[in-house]
């Protein structure tokens, strides 16, 4: 009995456990209720689904855990999408500079988000706001308001492909997801990302250009809400100018509840991945128990809030 | 106030706090202590960090409510349970806490009433009436603050002032001072002892918990030594003596308390800095350091002498490039130009800062991960970090600067004052500075791992470090120190060596006479 206690205790003390817990516990609730849940394509549609909020979630928790935050990520995904679209449809670009493209103006909303924080002080939260509004507005400047399409075949077969049983997208993440979190743990990179937003002022001391590193995270940031964008560009087959309208708060939430601190200095790419799992397994599990889908909103809202009060218990007890 | 007095006459103690024990899971904090504070005076608490006091003031305090711990509280002679630290200042006892808590916002007499502003009954401040009550209490106590000044406006001692005059409101039977003088510079402190010394003319009983054997000597009437949870020694004024309390607080003797050179100084110059001067950060064509000039020889310790706000940290803060300066500096005869700290780290300069939980160190993080900080190329190949090579790198520091700890994977806010102040150290040293900047490097620390940190200093000594000592603890500077430099309102005002070096000769320049 004691052994057991002494076990449970040590799982409760992985910075992961406050997660991994409510994941099980709903997974296995949702297949009691409907035994499909846990099916081939059900589990296929999961994954599929989180791809792309899934790959912004890994730049946020790196940009998070440097003290930062991007909110423009979504109207970022969406403007990347359609410049990329737009430039291969009306301009006639070849595929790969049209990606390129649309990667670059990602990149450079987070360096314009990176400078305008760390550099000039306008703080994080009001300077990234401002990006969500201009980069949806330059959005539908661009494409009139209409959705862009047709897109190079190239992409279309791209988009449809299902390598896996999966997605291309799903794969691209996922690899992501292993090597943004081997980095954050094992380099020295890594290692200067937590010291910048543990301390910004001992990270200086120690001789880490805590601006660079700082500005980086958004940059990094940036460039995967670009990439998310035209990914499911790709799989929509058609440049949408809502291509990521909303996907700020999803990613802010999946980051949150996996653990990272919004004051920086804490948390994994693992833990967010976690915590992306959670909420798209709480959504599906809802529709398939058949429960009206606006009880997923309330849902992940309750799922967030829960997550950071368990997680400040976890730590309570770990102290004392 | 009659029963009060009546009650007096009963004891001579005005504060009892009999056979306390306090256990939590797995350590006995508190070991039967009986502290009697004799009325009208000035009752010092003396001990290393970890000795117990922290406990016990919180016992006093009602943070650890009536029933948690064992043994009786009495004051003016009645027992008292006290179940929060509301039920202790209605019952009579003001405590002071450590930490300065003003509302920088409001003005002195609204953070002297802080939550009493309306008074009884009243739904609306009314700020002519609190203005003359802060009035009244201030001029009572000898306090000399205008109640109407904003808070944000005072420098440290005032705000401390301002702290106490908070406990006074509520009357209180004892008044206890938390390590009241640690933000404080020696006129500070003088100010602070001769408005406790008027209180005790007034009949107030006080108790000190303080580090610093000076204060002791220059205003407690009794001390009680606290070693392990125990008492280990009291004290009246008459016995009073430097070498037995350190013996009874460390539970050893110390030869020397501070350690003897035994290396000669080396030759060559390890830095010169020319003409520093440091801009005011606000005001325009204002300098708070200014053509400032000096030189240190390999492995010797140069003590930089002032009051606070003299320009001490800020001359060391320039040269290690962490706020805007114009002059030159050479290192190992080289002249280095400084942008910002990581050229200063690169140039084999080393920074120790003031205040080490808000500068010093990554409190959530392992001693591991804050001994590796300052060099982590050393402990990595191909930008991956090598976790054996951190962890033996952490182990040695761990050992070299006996820093105790359960684990290396300890995070560092759980350590003592003192085995946090070794990591900085060894966080410090990690990057193999020639010349290492010590602004504060004991303060907050306990007299044993202070002892610890004077022995290492002079080991870095023999090795050829070059070091910059600023402190606040005068005989500890002119003790350590082979040469002085002294700064007054930014200047140099006096420059000597050991053999020139005296107590007197020191405040006389640090004070611009």
């Amino acid at each position: 009995m004691r052994k057991f206690v002494e076990s449970i205790r040590r799982l409760w003390a992985i910075p992961e456990a406050g997660i991994l817990a409510p994941l099980v516990v709903c997974a296995v609730v949702f297949q009691s209720i409907n035994p499909t849940f846990l099916g081939e394509s059900s589990v296929s549609a999961i994954l599929r689904a989180m791809a792309f909020v899934g790959m912004i979630a890994v730049g946020q928790t790196w940009l998070m855990i440097s003290g930062g935050i991007d909110l423009s990520v979504g109207s970022v995904a969406g403007l990347c999408a359609i410049t990329a679209s737009w430039l291969m449809k009306a301009q006639g670009w070849p595929v790969p500079a049209g990606i390129a493209a649309g990667l670059a103006v990602g990149a450079a909303a987070g360096l314009i988000n990176g400078v305008l924080s760390v550099r000039i002080g306008i703080p994080a939260f009001i300077a990234t706001l401002g990006m969500l509004y201009v980069a949806r507005g330059l959005n539908y400047l661009l494409c009139k308001g209409y959705p862009i399409y047709p897109i190079p075949d190239a992409l279309k077969e791209f988009g449809r492909a299902e390598p896996l049983g999966l997605s291309w997208a799903f794969l691209l993440f996922a690899a992501l997801v292993v090597l943004a979190d081997l980095c954050l743990r094992r380099t020295v990179y890594g290692r200067m990302v937590y010291a910048t937003g543990g301390n910004v002022e001992v990270a200086a001391i120690a001789g880490i250009p805590t601006t660079r590193v700082r500005i980086a995270c958004y940059v990094f940031t940036g460039a995967l809400a670009a990439a998310a964008g035209i990914l499911l560009m790709c799989q929509l087959n058609v440049g949408q100018p809502e291509i990521g309208t909303g996907w700020e708060l999803d990613v802010i939430a999946s980051v949150v509840i996996g653990g990272v601190s919004l004051f920086g200095g804490v948390g994994t790419v693992v833990g967010t991945f976690l915590g992306l799992l959670l909420m798209q397994v709480v959504r599906s599990g809802l529709v398939v128990a058949g429960v009206n889908t606006h009880w997923q909103t309330v849902a992940v809202g309750v799922i967030m809030v829960v997550a950071v009060g368990v997680d400040l218990l976890r730590r309570r007890t770990k102290i004392s | 106030m009659t029963t009060r007095l009546q009650d007096a006459a009963a004891t001579p103690f005005a504060l009892e706090m009999l056979g306390i024990t306090k256990r939590f899971p797995g350590v006995l904090a508190l070991s039967d202590v009986t502290i009697q504070v004799r009325r009208r005076q000035v009752h010092a608490l003396v001990g290393e960090n970890g000795a117990g006091k922290s406990t016990l003031m919180k016992i006093l305090d009602g943070v650890y409510a009536a029933g948690t711990f064992q043994g009786s509280i009495r004051l003016d002679g009645r027992p008292i349970a006290m179940r929060s630290p509301a039920d202790a200042k209605t019952l009579g006892i003001g405590y002071v806490p450590q930490e300065i808590t003003v509302l920088d916002n409001l003005t002195v007499a609204e953070n002297v009433f802080v939550g009493a502003w309306n008074g009884r009954g009243a739904r609306f401040v009314r700020f002519p009436r609190l203005f003359d009550r802060a009035a009244a209490l201030l001029e009572r106590n000898g306090i000399q603050l205008d109640p109407r000044r904003a808070v944000a406006t005072l420098n440290a001692s005032q705000r401390q002032l301002v702290m106490i005059a908070r406990a006074l409101a509520d009357d209180p039977v004892v008044l206890i001072l938390d390590e009241a003088t640690a933000c404080l510079t020696r006129d500070e402190s003088r100010t602070l002892f001769r408005i406790v010394e008027r209180l005790r003319d007034r009949g107030m009983t006080t108790v000190l918990i303080t580090h610093k054997l000076a204060e002791l000597f220059e205003i407690a009437d009794r001390a009680t030594v606290l070693r392990d949870g125990t008492v280990a020694a009291e004290f009246d004024r008459s016995a009073f003596d430097e070498r037995r309390i350190v013996a009874a607080m460390i539970g050893r003797t110390l030869d020397a308390f501070y350690p003897t050179r035994d290396s000669r100084i080396g030759d060559g110059e390890a830095i010169r800095v020319e003409r520093i001067t440091v801009p005011h950060p606000h005001v325009a064509r204002r300098n708070v350091v200014e053509d400032v000039s000096f030189s240190v020889w390999r492995g010797e310790i140069l003590g930089l002498g002032g009051l606070v706000g003299s320009g001490r940290s800020e001359v060391v803060n320039a040269i290690y490039g962490r706020i805007p300066s114009r002059g030159s500096v050479w290192v190992d005869g080289r002249k280095v130009v400084i942008r910002n700290s990581f050229d200063a780290k690169r140039h084999g300069i080393g920074l120790l800062t003031e205040d080490r939980k808000r500068d010093g160190l990554l409190l959530d993080k392992s001693i591991r991960e804050n001994v590796s900080l300052h060099d982590l190329r050393r402990i990595s190949r191909f930008g991956i970090i090598d976790r054996a090579r951190e962890l033996d790198a952490a182990r040695a520091f761990v050992r070299k600067l006996s820093i105790r700890a359960p684990h290396v994977e300890t995070p560092v806010s759980t350590l003592s004052g003192g085995n946090q102040q070794k990591v900085v150290l060894s966080k410090t040293l990690f990057a193999g500075p020639r010349v290492l900047l010590l602004d504060e490097p004991t303060k907050g620390v306990d007299v044993g791992a202070k002892y610890e940190i004077y022995r290492l200093m002079m080991d870095l000594a023999r090795e050829g470090i070059a070091q910059i000592l600023i402190t606040s603890d005068l005989p500890e500077l002119l003790a350590l120190c082979d040469r002085f430099l002294v700064l007054a309102r930014g200047r140099v005002a006096d420059t000597f060596t050991k053999s020139e070096a005296s107590d007197a000769r020191l405040m006389l320049a640090a004070t611009g006479g």
